[in-house]
């Protein structure tokens, strides 16, 4: 139960913190929409009126994992700038359990993105909201933000060690849009791409999100997504726990 | 015997306590003032180059500078295949152009911005040469990169999605993304002078690279797009050079790739204009509301 405590007023303490920041606000509000109005001409141009609100969808989704890379890479940076990264890795918990928290809280915010681009998309292009499983696309919502937030803990887990994190997650914002298929379909790209697009916890996140508004089976991805991600949030827990005593015994967490 | 005048605001935030600068450093002297001009714009654009953009390792520079851009250009390569919007040159070409404007734009504000966020901005601004001349040279290896980003981009992708692109087009598209590369560059330095005057510069920089991917024309034919969109795009850097680069790759010859060359140069004259008078303006407002240090 303490655990649980932990984890619930750790992320709502971090989701606050970054709701304040109006460059997180207005990054996660204004881009993803601009995402969101290519997408729509996009589809229009390819006379694929019906799939718009799938376009916006995928939008949405493009700026949760937005999010989730460059909070999860900058969360850690900005705890080191604050001079807070000893002291939360001070913490009499595992440091996974104090990590975590902040990168959940990275998910939740990229749901601004996925709500700014479906209220953009009603109200800018008339999009109907008709989703083929609402209650279904709620929980996948939700799920979604949860195992994000998951895999950040992985990529924070490395992040720690960089000193430039947030340059490596400039290099992978593109690369897990295309082969997620958050907008372009995985059967377009590349055969190769198919078993990094199985391991991805976005691939399935983004998945379940485009069956439940345009049909398909949600909870079988829904599910999947869920798994994988769990187990990077052991992979994450095994890492931070190895780099936190590899920084500790080399005294170089807030230098690293 | 003159006594240099001492500023209330202090001498940080003005250099009039310095002692006169001997009259052959500074720009009013005789003599060839262009070249001397020209080194101050060059060697001091790549020691402020050096010295701002200083996370680069040749991991950071290639992954975020070269593979990220690369991954653009594909997303929205098989995006445009999908939908059959238009062909694979269309993207390749009008993308590639468009990667320079990630190191332009975010360099030419960070020109300025970073100079702020280290506390060497005032330094600067005492210098007893022309700021004008200080800034644009900031921009010339920002503009660099862009153009490096953008070749190594449009080889990549053409490697990799088969297309051909005649030899004899191959001077000119360097032409028409140098073209790009420097409106980018001059582009993001005016954003960099707005960061004289707003707190967080990197909020407009990073919409502004978003709305470059829409409004640009690069990734929506114009023809998809709203009339206002198209003309907003006009006076945009990169739409131009997109235009001409496809003319050139598409084997017309550099007679039907002038025009819009030509535009892009004047959209990137334009900027250069821009954010010299934005400088002067938030400068002087600066110095004169002591805020040149104020984050």
């Amino acid at each position: 139960m303490s655990t649980l405590r932990l984890l619930t007023v750790g992320t709502l303490l971090h989701a606050k913190q970054i709701s304040r920041s109006p460059f997180e606000i207005v990054i996660a509000l204004v881009v993803p929409v601009v995402q969101a109005t290519l997408a729509v001409y996009l589809f229009r141009s390819g006379g694929e009126q019906h799939r718009l609100l799938e376009a916006a969808v995928g939008a949405g989704v493009m700026g949760v994992w937005s999010s989730v890379l460059f909070g999860s890479g900058g969360a850690i940076q900005n705890q080191r700038w604050q001079g807070t990264l000893e002291m939360i890795m001070l913490a009499p918990r595992r440091p996974v359990l104090v990590v975590l928290p902040i990168t959940i809280a990275t998910g939740l915010t990229g749901t601004y993105a996925l709500l700014a681009t479906l209220i953009w998309g009603r109200l800018l292009y008339g999009i109907r909201l008709h989703f083929a499983h609402p209650v279904a696309f709620v929980v996948a919502a939700v799920v979604c933000v949860v195992a994000l937030g998951m895999f950040g803990l992985l990529l924070a887990a490395t992040f720690v060690l960089m000193r430039n994190a947030n340059a490596l997650a400039n290099t992978l914002e593109y690369p897990v849009w295309l082969v997620s298929g958050m907008l372009v379909p995985i059967t377009v790209l590349p055969v190769w791409t198919g078993p990094i697009a199985a391991v991805l916890p976005t691939t399935w996140g983004a998945r379940a999100l485009r069956e439940a508004t345009s049909g398909g089976p949600v909870w079988p991805s829904l599910a999947v997504c869920l798994a994988i991600s769990l187990l990077c949030l052991a992979l994450g827990a095994v890492a931070l726990t190895h780099v936190e005593r590899r920084a500790r015994a080399a005294a170089t967490l807030a230098l690293a | 015997m003159t006594r240099p005048t001492i500023h209330p605001l202090g001498p940080a935030l003005t250099g009039r306590c310095f002692p006169p600068v001997p009259p052959h450093r500074t720009s009013r002297s005789k003599g060839p003032i262009p070249m001397k001009t020209l080194r101050l714009m060059t060697i001091g654009g790549v020691i402020a180059y050096r010295a701002l953009f200083n996370w680069t390792t040749p991991g950071m520079f290639v992954g975020t500078l070269l593979v990220g851009p690369l991954f653009q250009l594909l997303f929205f390569a098989y995006l445009g295949r999908q939908l059959q919007v238009a062909d694979d040159r269309f993207y390749i070409v009008g993308n590639a152009v468009l990667t320079a404007s990630l190191a332009c734009v975010f360099g030419g504000t960070m020109a300025v911005a970073n100079e702020r966020r280290y506390g060497t901005l005032g330094h600067v601004l005492l210098s007893p040469r022309s700021r004008t001349a200080v800034f644009w040279g900031r921009v010339l290896p920002y503009a660099g990169n862009g153009l490096l980003i953008a070749v190594v981009t449009l080889g990549a992708g053409a490697l990799l999605l088969g297309l051909r692109i005649p030899l004899s087009a191959l001077p000119g598209l360097f032409l028409a993304m140098a073209a790009g590369s420097l409106a980018c560059g001059f582009f993001g330095l005016t954003l960099g002078a707005l960061g004289l005057r707003f707190r967080d510069v990197w909020v407009v920089s990073n919409v502004s690279v978003a709305l470059l991917l829409l409004l640009t024309g690069v990734n929506v034919p114009a023809s998809g797009l709203p009339g206002w969109m198209t003309a907003v795009g006009e006076w945009l850097p990169i739409t131009h050079a997109a235009e001409a680069a496809r003319r050139l790759a598409a084997g017309d010859g550099l007679a039907a790739a002038a025009s819009p060359l030509g535009q892009e140069l004047l959209v990137g004259a334009g900027y250069a204009v821009a954010a010299a008078v934005l400088l002067k303006i938030f400068e002087f407002e600066s110095r004169r509301t002591a805020s040149l240090d104020v984050l």
